[in-house]
């Protein structure tokens, strides 16, 4: 008897928390309209986003200097094979031409394809990085903000794009992209890659995500420094 | 085998010639830096080995990561002398290029060590161009405004590059330069600069990158011009006036003090008085208490005293050798700043003195003022009457009564003071009249002592006998003590009161003789009842008060004390003697007990001892 009443109790309960309605959901708090509540413009948000990546990437660059200050004495590394990066199959402009290319749409997408390749190997990182007792405490609360950030530049760049598609900037655009979060970060040979080589390539994907913010913007709101 | 060993040879031959004659395969060449300005080219720079001594040759191969290719470089020219050129096609962005460079002679080559560059992180833009500095006229002052504009090949329109400014400006003679951020912003306003001539150089970097090179020196000249400083030199105003007042405020406050400082005043004579708190707090006890001199009088010395006291007689000749200083010093130190006159007597009794030198009270010594109420000043203050407190009002002699000398103490006749020795210690003290009395016919040489008579008859000055001349003779008193000379006084015996005529500078009470025609005698009262003579002392500190009968107060001189204190203590007093305020009286002999005008009768030496 008892245990039919825990069974039950227990289905309730998950029927609760499955039930999506059952979650708490937050809205925007200027859901009703522009009444003394400010609406950020495009180019806010634009501003917000690459100040965001820029604070991302120096994260990103301050942990891969650490490292190699401390783990890689030598600054040439002769013979040193770099595994291709997880992200490499992510076709990305490398050069401004071939940026300014790219349409909106597509710039759009390979950026949030970029960050959602990001979220889990960051996440991996900095678990990584805080079970080893190399690094200080320091280090690994950097890896842990660097993941926090890359999820919310994430985030900030879907918000962008909804806003450019509701101001009919963007065409045909596909958000909600599910295939990149199977991307797991494993190299060519199946063997997970280090943290310096995951820095090292995180380091890099910052720095792509953050131009191609700043050549979007200026293509869309070109007024602000540009 | 015979090729090789030629070859062989040759060779050895080749090496040994060249080395002869100075060549050699070329050094290690070294890639110094590899640079992109705008970050869409690059430029690799290397500094050659040692050549040999040969033409070399240089060739620089890069591979690209991730692919074995290995590419010449596409332009060793447009960058200058051993350099590389990268241009946009050939250049690739978060790529690593593997960049070596081999130097080829005809002896041989040489491979520099590879070097990896990612041309995102090695961009370093050119420095911006057409700086130009104006000065600027304001209200506030003129300042410099430098305006520069970004380098030509940077393309911050299209977002590609983000650059940051950053300018420099120092005066000709200065040696460091005051750097300033400009941020993105193309100009920048620099005040606070002083007049003269300036340099400015402006540079820029890329959010992530190097500097660029400074600019070429601008000059600019600052004007002279007056600065406005009227702020500063209103505050400065403000300021020290407000300093001013404080300091104003503050002597304002001290006053008192300064005036202190500055006029300090003479210090009064440092004699404890009374208590002012323990009068308001209106304890008499304690007030009283604090009137006592604790071991005072000195107990020590009653005996000499009391020896030494009776050696004199006032008839004869005889010097006084006595410690009588002391004892009058002590008379007339126990005086209190005020009189609390409460019933303990008046200035007109003549016991007053013998009580006050028996008890040795302070408060006592005010009637010693009151000996000398003719005087301008008492000659019992002319010591201490500063010090004290109020002094206490005179006896009212203004009626011209006289004070009395206390009979007992000018007794001359050996008698009373058996009586005093006889009775407790207290009456060895003898007063200060009686010691006057005692040294009033002789030309005393006591230090302390003297008797000055001026105008004196010469007629033996005695103060036994309260006649009731009422005129008490009042002895000059040198209180002074030490170097008094010994006046001499005239060996007559004066019989009558004297009264204080004046006194003299040297603290000399002048006295003269109230029984002199010539003497204000003032509602004298010959009832001879003012005085009570004082019998004798008992052990217990009593008084016996003698009544004497009234009749002629010359009668009463001394001649015939004794037979009156005999008289007193044998007979039956005709009058009988009036009973003391405080009670044990003996029965008083017919001319014993004198009673004052109002039947006062002093009784303070009946008041118990403390």
């Amino acid at each position: 008897m008892s245990r039919s009443l825990k069974q039950v109790a227990v289905l309730l309960v998950a029927l609760l928390c499955l039930d999506p309605h059952g979650r708490v959901g937050s809205a925007p708090i200027c859901a009703h309209g522009p009444s003394g509540c400010h609406v950020p413009s495009l180019a806010d948000l634009f501003d917000r986003v690459i100040q965001h990546s820029a604070r991302m990437h120096s994260l990103s660059n301050d942990l891969h200097s650490e490292f190699e200050q401390y783990f890689l004495p030598s600054k040439n590394h002769i013979g040193k094979i770099y595994r291709k990066c997880h992200t490499s199959n992510i076709l990305t402009p490398n050069g401004k031409e071939n940026a300014q290319k790219l349409a909106r749409e597509e710039l759009t997408e390979v950026i949030l394809k970029l960050l959602l390749a990001w979220r889990d190997p960051l996440f991996q990182l900095h678990q990584s990085m805080a079970h080893q007792q190399d690094f200080n405490s320091f280090s690994s609360n950097k890896a842990l903000e660097m993941g926090d950030m890359a999820h919310e530049l994430r985030k900030g760049v879907e918000k962008v794009a909804e806003k450019m598609r509701v101001l009919g900037m963007l065409g045909n655009f596909v958000t909600g992209l599910s295939e990149p979060e199977t991307m797991l970060p494993i190299s060519d040979s199946g063997e997970a890659m280090s943290d310096y080589e995951l820095l090292y390539c995180f380091r890099r994907d910052s720095n792509k995500v953050q131009n191609y913010l700043k050549i979007l913007k200026c293509r869309i709101v070109p007024e602000h420094d540009c | 085998m015979r090729n090789s060993w030629a070859v062989l040879s040759l060779t050895f031959i080749a090496n040994l010639i060249s080395q002869a004659a100075g060549v050699s395969p070329p050094g290690k060449p070294r890639l110094t830096s590899c640079r992109s300005p705008e970050k869409e080219t690059f430029t690799c720079w290397w500094e050659p080995g040692d050549d040999g001594g040969l033409p070399t040759t240089y060739a620089l191969y890069y591979r690209l990561e991730h692919s074995e290719t290995v590419n010449e470089c596409p332009d060793y020219r447009t960058a200058g002398e051993n350099s590389c050129f990268f241009n946009k096609n050939d250049t690739s962005l978060w790529v690593n290029y593997n960049i070596t460079v081999v130097a080829t002679n005809a002896l041989g080559k040489n491979i520099s060590d590879p070097v990896e560059v990612d041309v995102v992180y090695i961009v370093q833009p050119k420095s911006p161009e057409n700086v130009t500095a104006v000065v600027v006229h304001e209200d506030q002052g003129p300042f410099v405004k430098v305006l520069w504009e970004k380098p030509r090949t940077a393309d911050t329109r299209s977002g590609w590059i983000t650059l940051l400014y950053q300018l420099r400006v120092k005066q000709e003679k200065d040696k460091e330069w005051v750097e300033y951020d400009a941020g993105r912003q193309k100009y920048y306003n620099v005040f606070s600069l002083h007049p003269g001539k300036y340099m400015v150089q402006v540079r820029c970097k890329p959010d992530h990158g190097f500097w660029s090179e400074w600019t070429k020196t601008t000059y600019i000249k600052m004007p002279d011009y007056l600065p406005k400083e009227r702020s500063l030199w209103i505050m400065i105003t403000i300021f020290s006036v407000f300093i001013v007042l404080i300091l104003i405020w503050m002597l304002n406050m001290k006053r008192n003090s300064v005036k202190l400082c500055l006029l300090p005043p003479v210090p009064g004579p440092k004699i404890k008085g009374f208590d002012k708190q323990l009068l308001k707090s209106g304890k008499s006890e304690e007030i009283f208490n604090s009137l006592v001199i604790q071991g005072f009088p000195p107990t020590t010395d009653y005996d000499d005293l009391l020896v030494e006291y009776l050696e004199v007689y006032d008839n004869e000749q005889q010097e006084l050798v006595l410690d009588g200083k002391d004892l009058s010093e002590d008379c007339i130190k126990s005086k209190s700043p005020s009189d609390c006159d409460s019933g303990r007597g008046s200035c007109d009794s003549r016991t007053l003195l013998l009580e006050k030198c028996i008890e040795g009270r302070e408060g006592s010594g005010s009637d010693q003022h009151q000996y000398s109420q003719h005087g301008e000043t008492s000659w019992a203050s002319t010591e201490s009457s500063e010090s004290q407190g109020p002094e206490p009002s005179s006896p009212e002699s203004v009626d011209g009564r006289v004070k009395t000398w206390p009979i007992v103490c000018s007794s001359p006749e050996p008698q009373p003071y058996h009586h005093y020795q006889a009775g407790s210690a207290k009456p060895a003290y003898h007063s200060v009249p009686e010691i006057l009395s005692h040294l009033s016919p002789h030309a005393t040489a006591s230090n302390y002592h003297q008797l000055h008579h001026q105008d004196i008859p010469p007629q033996e000055v005695l103060f036994s006998k309260p006649a009731c001349s009422h005129s008490q003779s009042y002895n000059q008193f040198n209180l002074d003590g030490s170097d008094t000379p010994a006046h001499g006084v005239p060996p007559s015996r004066f019989l009558g009161y004297v009264e204080v005529q004046r006194v003299n500078p040297e603290n000399m009470l002048l006295l003269r003789p109230l029984s002199d025609p010539n003497s204000e005698l003032e509602g004298s009262d010959c009832t001879g009842e003012d005085y009570s003579k004082v019998k004798e002392v008992t052990s217990n500190n009593i008084l016996f008060l003698q009544r004497e009968t009234s009749h002629q107060c010359v009668d009463n001189y001394s001649p015939d004390l004794d037979s009156q204190a005999d008289q007193c203590t044998s007979q039956q007093p005709p009058h009988p003697c009036k009973p003391a305020v405080h009670q044990s009286y003996s029965p008083m002999p017919e001319e014993g007990m004198r009673v004052m005008g109002n039947g006062y009768v002093d009784s303070t030496v009946l008041m118990p001892s403390y």
